[in-house]
């Protein structure tokens, strides 16, 4: 087949402009500093097909090039065309995707393609490829076009060709060609001896990326020396003492830690030599987390489906519940930004999609822990630097959320020095679903017998996406491997979401679940287990490219499919909807109550183990942990000396700047929050919509003000003192964010989402006792606050190997539990936001400021500057959780009521920080004294991070109710929103500070805005 | 007298479908959601509907351009379908990926006030913003109280969200926004909300982000000869009730006193769909 190349490049002239190209010219300045001239954009295609050259020529201003604003040429490279581009350039550089990569332009191309030539018969392996050349004029001396075209490509995935600035001169145009992949060749299955060493089988685990330890090859290793065993495999066919690569492969995906969660499932000996505790914890999971929920689940009627489903789903009125989950995108957002983080995203709007009988994604999270954008020290091997996964990141959850369809309504971003080594990528989905489908079925449960057919939907199996699971489960290293890497495709998936959404109203679906960790071999398995047993016939199922062998097959993780379950006389009308919407929807299995995961390829067994084994057959962990309390150098105010004037007032400007309080605004703000048209509070709120949102709320059934609340708490510093401490404000933050939007506090639930590093005592990782200690007093804590509060965690997920390399150069991240919160909020009309709504209004604290400055964010920036000396000191507390909430309840049905409308969580950087924020989204000046907030510190009232508080904003014609509303809780007036410029914070007689508002809000925006400007 | 029976297209990466759907039903509409590949294969008519919607999104993922794919879908697929709608009179919006869908057909602008009805020839585009970002930000709009445009009737200033990154109107030469400024066709534009309502419209180009995309002469939306097909940008279904709009806490979000749907917490979106509700019942 012949390939045709077409080329567009942005028409010149007035009024027009090659935006792809000032784009980069913008970044190498933001990024960089550096100063080019302008740079020009090419887009290509490379169009493998047999429609002539001609036929392809004649309309190509159908498809590849728009006549308006675009020039186009066919088989000529732009770049040599001095009509187009007169003037030479100084380098130019094409980068194209690699063989077998997601090319989601090219795929677009194809489908527009067909839609032009629709009586051709398109041949089998025809399709298109997508490239970009950029043309750099007026480059500064010095700038290597290696080094450039090292900024515009990950060679994980995409290959860049160069002509510098002689190539330039003589014409030697870069000219990427069509990125064919090599045929491969099917490997039939393998018998895997296992009858060998102990070293032997853990140098198996490790070369074949099984991430099993020696206690789980040897349970393997024995359950094939059991007879009956051998005997029911000989009565199919299948080698008898011996694995076969298919099913050593599918034990370590569903094995894996990511699947099995096997260091939350462990027997831990926990000492603790400060207290004399000698215990042993049989499973943190079950103790910590799903046992306070199973009791919760016994005292309310709207928990519907905790933990065994893909997202925990709650009833939200009579006709509707709502579901959430989070999950992690760490390690292959680490390897390739974009593509990780896309993956990430449309990945858990995938486990809505596989809750109950399929629940409809309706909003979106994202939190991101990344290394400082700034970031001026070394770089680890293999890293990129902060400041491009935060963008890679960014653009991946932006395409993956944006072309969903999911606004994204809540988030947050956290930076630190540790994340450099891997950054935590936290994406989180909400669902909604009718309780009730047309035919009468809760929707929140799935309804498999033996006898249904299993269907994989929307996407093709590919090499891409093998061992994520394992993976994900092994710390990062210069060799980590690029199969773990995969491009999301949003639109196979909305075409998916819409199909199966609509069979779902059909009453088509018995059982469904998403494809992730694990593929086909987790799906297809986990689903088996109601049934107890299912027969797969891997022959049949779809792939991107044909060779792959039977066990990858199984365990890929590509990406857009769904594995669903349809009793066989709604197949057809299944088949049909499925070519309505134009997804590949393909039967695979069925399912049995044979008892076993029964794989074929074709009429060969190559998989036969007992759905019994495979789920409950890995042994449990054995582990220990010992606690001792960290002991940073303090954190000691009081010994600095400060201007006597500015002193204070400097501070808050420098607080604003820093990249963990400092606007996110321009990042957030290209996220669609507001499709669907349900987003009552936004990301940003206030007069001119750029102050601070604390929770996002959504009207999500049309004409209806019934709400629901989003919100998130996350504070990994902490852990540098103690992680139960960062786990108790992590969820105090989550649920007072979600109180400042008035939610009903006696209807919400919480997802944990853990980001640990290493925690198992090893070579590697000679600390591993004391991370395990954090992950338990953490998960203590959890269940101590959350107990506290009546907030049942539904849904979680864990992360446990986050670290970079080994030994001297290892770099692990600090702790850290992500806490979401979704719940009611009854009526969306009476909600607050943080913005301070006009002069008059009388500005309260309420909560309690203590002595608590420990990891606090003011010490961490004057330890950092060098003016303080550490960070240690006493960490932010919740000793009450049962008295914080009714506090929580009394103020959220003051919003509920309407007698609020300005409410703030005051956390990182304390009530100065707070009351700036509420001057910024008001753009209007206060009055505050914080004389009456306490007998602590100037410090700690000012800047100190104790839990538990808000600054509320009220009406002076409220003022009276608001008191008596509030009676017995502890509140204190701190003063007056004025009509001036300038808020100002005083100690009784002391002004301590006096800064202009369009100071701080210059402050608080200007550091994170990495655009580059829009000129 | 029966609701105005709307389709409102989805399919491919269209994702406003559900609220469209709803708005149009809130006025009095009895909207349907129906894949377009239900009208390509002729399984469904566009005659059995009275209005069209085609609601924003990312149709094909924009890639090759925003609304093209689709575009080119509808153009070669229900070209007859489509003409044979507009000269029966029958109203069409396209919101944001829709506009951008309507441009790239053709159906919008359209031919000329001489020969108004559709001839499937694109004349003008919607391309990247100057900022080069995507963005979902809140702008406001002011109408030609003298467009033929019948979808816009009455309404002289709302504030709304534009979500995208291709909304830059663009035509060729100036000429051909003469023409249409002559027709009155430049039926919406970005204004600056501090000027007095029914003087913010200007040729001029306003600066960022008061035109959130560079678009020239500010255009937020246009509608062809008929005042039939009306597309535009931004997004007045996501403010259909003022909960949705930012100034809410404030207690200053703007919209009507009072509405027979949602009492005093209407928006100021909604009249819009209203207008083709009412249109097509004052006309059948």
């Amino acid at each position: 087949m012949a390939v045709t190349r077409v080329e567009v490049t942005p028409k010149q002239g007035e009024g027009m402009r090659d935006v792809r190209g000032d784009v980069v010219r913008r970044q190498l300045m933001a990024d960089h500093n550096i100063k080019v001239e302008e740079v020009r954009s090419i887009n290509g295609f490379l169009i493998k097909s047999n429609i002539s050259k001609a036929e392809i020529t004649e309309r190509v201003n159908d498809l590849f090039s728009d006549p308006i604003i675009e020039d186009v040429l066919t088989d000529t490279l732009f770049l040599s065309s001095s009509e187009h581009f007169p003037t030479t350039p100084a380098a130019a550089i094409t980068i194209g995707f690699k063989p077998g990569v997601t090319d989601n332009p090219g795929s677009a191309a194809f489908d527009g393609f067909k839609t032009i030539f629709p009586h051709h018969d398109h041949q089998r392996d025809a399709s298109i490829s997508t490239y970009h050349t950029y043309a750099f004029f007026g480059l500064p001396e010095g700038v290597s076009t290696e080094w450039l075209a090292s900024t515009l490509h990950n060679n994980l995935i995409q290959r860049a060709v160069i002509t510098d600035a002689n190539g330039c001169s003589n014409g030697q145009w870069p000219a990427i060609d069509y990125p064919e992949k090599p045929p491969q060749i099917l490997t039939p299955p393998q018998r895997m001896n296992l009858e060998i060493s102990d070293e032997e089988l853990l140098s198996l685990s490790e070369t074949g990326l099984l991430a099993l330890n020696l206690e789980e090859m040897q349970t393997i290793q024995s359950h094939y020396r059991d007879e009956a065993i051998r005997q029911s495999r000989a009565a199919v066919g299948i080698v008898t003492d011996a694995p076969t690569d298919v099913e050593l492969e599918c034990l370590a995906q569903t094995w894996s830690e990511h699947c099995k969660h096997k260091i939350f499932a462990s027997k831990i000996h926990h000492i603790d030599p400060e207290t004399g505790e000698d215990s042993v914890i049989d499973s943190i999971f079950k103790t910590h987390i799903m046992k306070p929920t199973h009791d919760m689940q016994k005292e309310v009627d709207w928990l519907l489906s905790v933990f065994h489903d893909n997202s925990g789903v709650i009833a939200w009125d009579d006709d509707w519940s709502v579901c959430m989950k989070a999950e992690t995108h760490n390690s292959p957002s680490a390897l390739d930004p974009y593509g990780g983080a896309m993956t990430g995203i449309v990945g858990v709007n995938r486990d809505i999609l596989g809750t109950g009988l399929g629940a409809r994604p309706i909003a979106n999270t994202d939190v991101f822990c990344f290394g400082p954008p700034n970031w001026e020290g070394e770089l680890p091997d293999n890293l990129f630097h902060p400041s491009r996964v935060f963008r890679g990141v960014h653009a991946g959850v932006r395409v993956g959320g944006n072309e969903s369809g999911i606004p994204t309504v809540n988030g947050a971003i956290v930076f630190d020095d540790r994340y450099i080594g891997k950054p935590l990528v936290y994406c989180g989905t909400v669902g909604i679903m009718p309780r009730k489908l047309p035919d009468g079925r809760e929707s929140h449960i799935k309804t498999p017998t033996a006898g249904d057919i299993v269907y994989m939907v929307g996407g093709r199996v590919g090499y891409d996406g093998i061992h994520g699971a394992t993976f994900s489960s092994l710390e990062l290293t210069e060799e980590s491997p690029s199969s773990a890497v995969q491009i999301g495709d949003p639109i196979t998936q909305k075409k998916m979401l819409d199909m199966v959404l609509e069979a779902r109203d059909a009453g088509l679906i018995s059982c469904i679940t998403d494809n992730g960790a694990g593929g086909l071999s987790s799906s297809i398995g986990e689903m088996a287990t109601y049934t107890d047993g299912c027969e797969i016939d891997l022959a049949k199922v779809p792939l991107k490219q044909p060779g792959l062998s039977a066990w990858e097959i199984l365990v890929s993780e590509s990406q857009e499919r769904m594995t669903i379950a349809v009793k066989p006389e709604d197949c057809a009308a299944f088949d049909a909807m499925a070519q309505l919407h134009e997804v590949e929807a393909t039967p695979v299995a069925t399912f049995t109550n044979t008892g076993m995961f029964h794989v074929k390829y074709e009429e060969e067994t190559v998989a036969y183990l007992s759905i019994e084994f495979l789920h409950d057959g890995v042994p449990q962990l054995q582990l220990e942990s010992e606690w001792h309390t960290p002991t940073p150098e303090l954190f000691t105010p009081e010994t600095i000396s400060l201007p006597e004037k500015a002193g204070h007032s400097n501070l808050l400007l420098r607080m604003l700047a820093q990249p963990n309080i400092a606007s996110k605004e321009s990042w957030v703000r290209q996220y669609d929050h507001e499709v669907i048209a349900q987003t009552v509070i936004k990301p940003f709120v206030g007069v001119e919509r750029d102050g601070p949102g604390d929770a996002g709320v959504i009207a999500p059934i049309h004409g209806d003000p019934h709400g629901l609340v989003i919100s998130c708490g996350i504070a990994p510093r902490y852990s540098d003192l103690d992680a139960g401490a960062m786990a108790a404000a992590s969820i105090d933050e989550a649920v007072r964010n979600a109180v400042c939007a008035g939610i009903n506090v006696d209807k919400m639930a919480g997802l944990d989402n853990f980001c640990w590093p290493d925690s198992i005592e090893s070579v590697k990782t000679p600390d591993g006792k004391f991370k395990l200690a954090q992950l338990v007093r953490a998960n203590r804590e959890l269940e101590r606050v959350c107990r506290a509060y009546r907030l049942p965690c539904v849904s979680g997920k864990d992360s446990m190997k986050n670290d970079y390399g080994t030994g001297e150069k290892k770099i692990s991240i600090p702790p850290t539990l992500l806490y979401s919160v979704f719940g009611d909020q009854p009526d969306v009309r009476f909600t607050a936001t943080s913005d301070f709504k006009n002069p008059g209004e009388k500005v309260y604290l309420v909560g309690i400021s203590k002595e608590e400055l420990g990891a606090s964010e003011i010490s961490f920036m004057l330890r950092d500057s060098g003016e303080a000396n550490g960070i240690g000191g006493q960490v932010p507390l919740l000793p009450n959780p049962e008295i914080n909430i009714t506090t929580y309840r009394a103020l959220s049905t003051a919003i509920q009521s309407g007698l609020i409308r300005t409410a703030h969580d005051c956390s990182e950087g304390g009530v100065a920080v707070a009351a700036a924020e509420m001057c910024i989204g008001g753009r209007v000046g206060a009055n505050i004294d914080i004389d009456g907030t306490g007998d602590a510190s100037v410090w700690s009232r000012l800047w100190g991070e104790s839990l538990g508080r808000f600054l509320v904003g009220v009406q002076p014609e409220n003022e009276d109710a608001f008191i008596k509303w509030m009676a017995g809780h502890p509140i204190t007036i701190l003063g007056t929103v004025t009509e001036s410029e300038n808020l100002t914070i005083s100690d009784g007689y002391d002004v301590l500070i006096d800064v202009e508002t369009n100071s701080m809000v210059e402050a608080w925006q200007k550091t994170l805005d990495m655009t580059g400007g829009v000129a | 007298m029966a609701a105005p029976k709307v389709a409102v297209l989805f399919g491919f990466g269209i994702n406003c479908d559900h609220e469209t759907a709803a708005v149009f039903n809130l006025v009095g509409g009895d909207a349907e959601r129906v894949h377009v590949n239900n009208f390509v294969s002729g399984n469904r008519s566009l005659d059995d509907f009275e209005i069209l919607a085609v609601p924003g999104g990312f149709s094909f993922g924009d890639h090759l351009g925003s609304g093209r794919l689709m575009g080119n879908r509808m153009r070669f697929a229900l070209r007859d379908q489509l003409h044979a709608f507009v000269a029966a009179g029958k109203p069409i919006i396209g919101i944001c990926n829709g506009f951008q869908v309507l441009v790239k057909t053709g159906l919008l602008p359209g031919p000329s006030a001489q020969t108004p009805l559709p001839d499937f020839v694109q004349r003008a585009s919607l391309t990247l913003n100057d900022s080069g970002r995507y963005e979902d930000r809140w702008v406001t709009l002011e109408f030609d109280a003298e467009s033929p445009c019948i979808w816009t009737k009455g309404i002289e200033r709302i504030d709304c969200p534009v979500r995208h990154g291709e909304g830059k109107f663009v035509m060729p030469s100036t000429t051909d926004f003469d023409a249409l400024a002559a027709n009155n066709q430049l039926t919406v534009r970005y204004v600056d909300p501090s000027t007095p309502v029914g003087k913010g419209m200007t040729d001029r180009p306003l600066p960022f982000p008061l035109s959130p995309n560079g678009s020239m002469r500010n255009i937020a939306g246009i509608c062809d000869a008929t005042g039939l097909v009306f597309g535009l940008m931004p997004h007045p279904e996501a403010v259909y009730a003022k909960w949705l709009h930012p100034d809410h806490t404030r207690n200053t979000a703007p919209g009507p006193l009072t509405s027979d749907v949602l009492g005093e917490w209407e928006g100021e979106g909604l009249q819009i769909f209203r207008n083709a509700v009412e249109y097509v019942l004052g006309n059948r």
